[in-house]
């Protein structure tokens, strides 16, 4: 197992924070400078200050979405808030704030324990659903490619992986701080030899690896084309 | 010999599919964030109306997405098939040629979509591509060579338009017993009226209409006997070229007339190439006059009270059908129910409607293709006639001449009793005129 955590929490990580954030930022940097003309599309909302929120709001409810399919829209959109919740509760692992944690008034571990656990429940339940969905549906299967059945399975895997460290006994939030302290001192240590540990952090490296060339970039287009066309 | 031509088209196809790299955004930004959710598919008429793979707009667009990725992207290049990719198959050019004439353009899709993906973008994109490799479909090219050559895309003659005026004038008198002008290439005119031509040609209601109510206001207007035809095909075949042609030649009339407003008839692709392409991009830089709709004009007077209508006139049940480029392209939507709420005593609303309502499934020039009527009557047309049928209107009012073709031949195939025009025919019934002397 020391070899295979070395590769998973030394090798690994610089290539995966490399590829990820120049993948991205190639991306956006891209998409800034290309042409984009107005496709109103009506009724579209004042200019200025109106246009502004509803693009956020698009982007962040999409209300024409839980018009279309409503059972879309409800897996897609807790999928997502149990997304954000959960990476929020990734920064404490690692490093811990417990200054802020008093100053908010918040018991993080009690916080972890309920919210985490439960946004780490409905993210599976979700992701299921999806999958349900694109296996069910025709007007869905019939337009599904390898990438989205991998994207399915590097989300199931991390969520599952990282839902089995909570449920297999207590897993020490200071093992992962430790080495990540390390790492970013550029002082090798080894990650905690713990295999659901390494399981998720190696699919999870995976997936954000891949998210840069892959549909799941839509976390950073979606703003772009709404604007195109909701601008008069 | 055969070899290169097939080299020629895949270059052809190749170089345009990596200049969408480029931009603009609508274009590049579908080919790498459609999450394929499916979602277009539901909300598309033609999908709707048989669905299967061939007509699932993700997958007809999906044609273009999965070469931009084998040709333009690096890891498209690296991973093919696992990020979408694939190779051009020589002689594809053929099978896009139908495909993406079998998209209506309605942009339906673009409403609903959550990444704000516009299909409607892409089939033109395409269709330019097809058109560059001489396949656009044969009946759109010579729509597109006659309306460059006469100015009107029936090929009617200066003759043969003032003729059609006359026998209007002649309608009217004997109706109204009034003589109301339709004054012809008049220079100084307030008013330049560019109507589609089958609402000169075809159905002529909605003229007489439009006529009565200038008359009311005793507006100072004009139609031009050379250019009457707001239709441009160029919107349809994605050649930009005869597109703009066509549309100068329309620039240059209003000019010569000295008008001061360029008043869009019920067309709602001519009004969005005015308004909303030609004026907005500046094609031809500053113009000397403003451009309004119609139906604008006719719903300001009914909303100030300048003009009346008696709805007792139009005593059937009357429901609205919203062409797609008036209606999300233009947003021009309220205006046509404030005139028929004015102008019917019983007027329906479909549903749904406005923004969100169905293509009448002849949109993007489809309605002017008879090769693929069993498609239109069918398929692209099957969500409109369940819609229509659900008001049980007797008349269906549209405010575009495709529309009208496509709904007349609807209701014709499918036996139904519901007669199809314009939204100023309701206008010419019932609108109060004065009494002759």
């Amino acid at each position: 197992m020391e070899g295979f955590g070395y590769f998973v929490g030394l090798i690994l990580p610089p290539v995966t924070v490399l590829v990820f954030l120049g993948g991205l930022a190639y991306r956006i940097l891209e998409w800034r400078k290309l042409a984009m003309p107005k496709l109103t599309l009506y009724p579209a909302p004042e200019p200025g200050v109106d246009t502004f929120w509803s693009v956020l709001k698009a982007t962040f409810f999409s209300p024409s979405l839980f018009k279309a399919d409503r059972f879309l829209w409800t897996g897609a959109w807790v999928f997502h808030a149990a997304l954000v919740l959960i990476l929020i509760g990734h920064v404490r692992v690692g490093m811990d704030f417990p200054a802020i944690w008093a100053a908010l008034g918040i018991n993080a571990d009690t916080m972890s324990a309920t919210v985490g656990t439960t946004a780490g429940i409905v993210i599976l339940l979700a992701t299921l659903l999806l999958t349900y969905r694109r296996f069910s549906i025709p007007r869905v299967q019939e337009i599904t490619q390898a990438g989205d059945y991998l994207a399915l399975f590097l989300l199931l895997t991390v969520i599952v992986s990282g839902n089995a460290m909570r449920f297999q006994g207590h897993f020490d939030l200071n093992l992962t701080r430790g080495y990540f302290a390390g790492l970013i001192r550029f002082q090798a240590p080894l990650p905690p030899l713990n295999g659901w540990f390494l399981a998720h952090f190696l699919l999870g490296q995976v997936l954000f690896l891949y998210l840069p060339f892959s549909k799941l970039l839509h976390l950073g287009g979606i703003f772009f084309t709404h604007t195109a066309l909701q601008r008069r | 010999m055969e070899a290169s031509e097939a080299q020629k088209e895949r270059d052809a196809v190749l170089a345009e599919v990596i200049g969408l790299k480029k931009g603009p955004a609508a274009l590049r930004m579908p080919m790498e964030i459609c999450a394929r959710c499916g979602t277009c598919a539901e909300v598309c008429p033609v999908y709707n109306g048989k669905r299967e793979p061939r007509y699932n707009p993700a997958l007809r667009t999906e044609r273009i997405r999965s070469l931009y990725k084998r040709y333009a992207t690096f890891s498209g290049k690296l991973l093919n098939g696992l990020v979408g990719a694939r190779d051009y198959r020589g002689g594809e050019i053929k099978e896009w040629a139908e495909s993406f004439y079998e998209c209506t353009g309605c942009r339906r899709c673009a409403v609903f979509c959550p990444m704000g993906i516009d299909h409607s973008i892409m089939t033109r994109k395409a269709r330019s591509i097809v058109h560059k490799l001489g396949l656009t479909p044969k009946r759109l090219l010579t729509v597109t060579e006659i309306s460059l050559r006469t100015g009107n895309t029936d090929g009617a003659s200066p003759e043969a338009f003032l003729d059609v005026v006359e026998f209007l004038k002649g309608e009217m008198k004997e109706e109204t017993g009034l003589d109301i002008p339709i004054p012809v290439d008049k220079v100084g005119a307030e008013i330049f009226f560019v109507p589609p031509s089958g609402d000169v040609l075809v159905n002529p209601d909605a003229i007489m209409g439009i006529a009565k109510v200038f008359y009311v206001m005793g507006t100072d207007w004009t139609m031009s006997s050379r250019m009457f035809d707001g239709a441009n095909y160029g919107l349809f075949t994605g050649d930009d070229a005869s597109m703009k042609a066509d549309n100068l030649n329309y620039i240059n009339e209003a000019k010569h007339l000295k008008s001061k407003v360029m008043m869009m008839g019920e067309c709602g692709h001519a009004h969005r190439i005015m308004k909303f392409m030609m004026e907005k991009q500046g094609w031809w830089g500053k113009l000397p006059f403003e451009i309004i709709n119609v139906m604008q004009f006719t719903a300001d007077l009914i909303h100030k009270g300048k003009i009346k209508l008696d709805p007792s006139k139009n005593p059937q049940p009357v429901t609205y059908h919203d062409p797609c480029n008036f209606a999300r392209s233009c947003g021009i939507i309220e205006e046509p129910r404030v005139i028929l709420r004015a102008a019917c005593k019983d007027f329906r609303e479909m549903t749904p409607h406005g923004a969100e309502n169905w293509c009448c499934g002849g949109g993007a020039g489809l309605s002017a293709m008879d090769s693929i009527q069993e498609f239109r009557m069918t398929v692209s047309g099957k969500r409109k006639l369940e819609q229509v049928r659900a008001t049980g209107a007797q008349f269906l009012a549209a405010a575009c001449s495709n529309c009208k073709r496509q709904l007349t031949q609807l209701m014709e195939y499918h036996k139904e009793e519901v007669a199809v025009g314009g939204v100023h025919d309701l206008v010419s019934r019932a609108i109060v005129l004065p009494k002759p002397n």
